[in-house]
């Protein structure tokens, strides 16, 4: 299991364009991955509307956890996924 | 419903219609079965599937039809509705229940209503309005499984004025060809989902009526002002007789348009004025030339920053600016540098977060702290030059230095093109005047420029201090307010002593009231969106 924490940096927060490339990212690893808010609130990273359903705004702390075959490729290419601000 | 009834509401889009009516009630959707027979899980979620499957097929294929008719905007939503569909954890909720012996259509709605409900509660305007996509795509689905159509909209057979609390994309898009007259609803804004369906549609829409369709509707006929924003219900003859001659009136008026269409535009007494288009990328040149456009009085350049990884090449900027100079050949085609603040993100600009971005730091003013930005574009500019009869605008300048230091960077550019061999052509530069300050300092602006181009719709938005997209502000939202016009004619006055001539590119410039009165102050060139130049030109030749 792989775990990181990180801070949303896209300026809407997890809405719904970074939360479509986010799961787009998450659905190449076979991995389960989930996303975790620090209120506890959790979320399966493969769904967008989950992922939407945790409002994470700009600035909030996620951690981002994956276990499978590719755990480390896959929290690596997610965390670069939320450091980036949105094109 | 009292007879004859007279709903006001807000004019959504254009048009006048009168037809029967077709009452939209959704909601209305309840599963065929609550349970299913013990051993039919797997059989019922391949079902689902296959449910689901058609769903997104028919999402993407209207998605399709937006995009191919250039509404990239309207085609996003059904994407997402698309990518909803086929959501993970959604389908989980269903096998879930499923497996429970729970129907998958009754499955569907409930994990839908679950999601809305999420949606609805969370403290962001935004996603609280997803709820309405969630409860649209669960309904679509349920609807699929039991073999209808989920609103009856699908099987509209009779050409209808179509009633509604509120209309979703998916309903709109589901109603077929030419078998919606218009639409009401009780609800929604001009920027709501129906009211841009209706304008691309080119259909009349009155939105925001008000309660309507509480307790029975049982209407037989409604007549549809889309431009003054009310409809009537069971009209008699005699307003029928009203709105058909009015459609009568606006049928002839488009025919009588058209042969103003491709005329030089002349004051009655000889005074020549330009009308010319605004565009917004090189690919609507053609279109605005069979409109008539005599040039280009306002090219935007945002889009080629939009929406992309990193900024745009000095070459392809030139390949863009250089195929809509060519298009219209000796024409003038006047392009704005680029006019972006806090509320557009730039690929590979640090950009702060402003409280107030359309008084931050945005068009030149960005541009000038940004050499990197600026330069490659002017450079493109310059080399695209060579190819037609290009002028340069800056906008949002509000003090004469920025200007000067403009010029200066354009200078600069000119002589590392000289240096270094390449082509450019001579292109004048002008202002776009859009800040009260521009129009306060017009006389010593311009001795700067070759010309002046008036954006009415931010001047009126600074000069009356009021929010463009404010709702509650549409009094103060014209150009045809005293104070307005008053700075209009100082811009003129002021161009008319240094020998410079004004345009006009904003909203005000198509406006059949206010072109007389722009061309009394002394602008000569009117610029405006494409489909309103003939009506401008034959105003101009009635002036």
């Amino acid at each position: 299991m792989v775990e990181r924490e990180v801070v949303v940096v896209p300026e809407a927060g997890l809405h719904a364009r970074p939360a479509a490339m986010f799961v787009k990212e998450a659905k190449r690893y076979s991995s389960d991955i989930t996303v975790r808010k620090d209120d506890g609130t959790e979320a399966n990273a493969k769904s967008s509307l989950k992922l939407m359903t945790l409002g994470a705004k700009h600035g909030d702390k996620l951690t981002i956890r994956a276990e499978g075959e590719d755990e480390d490729a896959a929290v690596e290419a997610l965390v670069a996924v939320i450091s980036k601000e949105e094109e | 419903m009292a007879e004859r009834a007279r709903l006001a509401g807000i004019g959504a889009s254009e048009g006048v219609a009168v037809g029967p009516v077709f009452v939209h009630r959704p909601g209305e959707l309840k599963p065929e079965r609550e349970t299913i027979p013990e051993g039919s899980a797997d059989a019922e979620l391949e079902r689902f599937r296959e449910a689901v499957a058609v769903v997104v097929e028919q999402l993407a294929e209207t998605a399709d039809e937006l995009r191919n008719a250039g509404s990239e905007s309207e085609a996003g939503i059904f994407d997402a509705h698309a990518e909803m569909a086929e959501d993970e954890d959604l389908h989980e909720g269903v096998e879930e229940r499923v497996r429970g012996l729970q129907s998958p259509e009754a499955a569907i709605l409930e994990v839908g209503e679950e999601y809305a409900a999420l949606f609805a509660a969370m403290d962001d305007e935004y996603m609280a309005a997803r709820a309405d996509d969630v409860r649209d795509v669960a309904h679509q689905i349920a609807a699929q499984l039991m073999g209808r159509d989920a609103t009856g909209l699908a099987s509209l057979g009779t050409p209808s004025v179509v009633l509604a609390t509120s209309l979703a994309p998916s309903d709109t898009a589901r109603i077929p060809k030419g078998m919606a007259l218009a639409f009401v609803t009780a609800e929604g804004s001009k920027t709501s989902h129906v009211s841009i369906m209706a304008r691309s549609m080119g259909i009349p829409a009155v939105v925001g009526v008000g309660a309507i369709l509480e307790g029975s509707f049982d209407a037989k006929s409604v007549a549809v002002d889309g431009g003054e924003g009310f409809a009537v219900v069971d009209p008699d003859p005699e307003t029928v007789a009203g709105f058909e001659a009015k459609m009568e009136v606006m049928a002839e008026e488009r025919a009588a348009l058209e042969k103003y269409r491709d005329i030089e535009a002349r004051t009655s007494d000889g005074r020549r004025i330009e009308v010319a288009a605004n565009l917004g990328s090189a690919k609507d040149a053609e279109d605005a030339i069979s409109m008539g456009a005599e040039g280009v009085g306002l090219f935007r350049t945002e889009f080629l920053f939009m929406e992309r990884d990193q900024l745009p090449t000095e070459d392809e900027q030139y390949e863009n600016y250089a195929a809509v100079t060519r298009a219209f050949g000796e024409r003038p085609v006047v392009i704005r540098t680029l006019d972006v603040g806090g509320d557009k993100d730039l690929p590979g600009v640090d950009q702060p977060v402003e409280e107030n971005p359309f008084l931050g730091w945005r068009g030149i003013r960005m541009c000038l702290d940004v050499p990197e930005l600026f330069k490659p574009q002017l450079r493109a500019l310059l080399r695209a030059g060579a190819h037609g009869n290009l002028k340069i605008m800056f906008p949002m300048v509000a003090d004469v230095s920025e200007i000067r230091a403009a010029k200066k960077i354009l200078d600069e550019c000119r002589d590392e093109l000289q240096s270094e061999g390449a082509e450019f052509g001579t292109v004048s530069v002008g202002v776009m005047v859009e800040t009260p300050a521009a129009a306060i300092l017009a006389e010593a602006l311009a001795p700067e420029v070759d010309f002046f181009s008036i954006g009415t719709n931010d001047l009126v938005q600074y000069t009356l201090a009021a929010d463009r997209g404010n709702e509650k502000l549409r009094h103060l939202q014209s150009a045809d307010h005293p104070a307005v016009l008053k700075l209009i004619g100082m811009t003129c006055e002021a161009a008319r002593g240094a020998g410079i001539w004004v345009g006009v590119c904003g909203e005000a410039a198509g406006e059949p009231v206010l072109i007389p009165k722009l061309i009394e102050l002394g602008v000569t060139e009117l610029s405006m969106s494409a489909p309103s130049i003939p009506r401008a030109k034959k105003v101009v030749s009635e002036v």
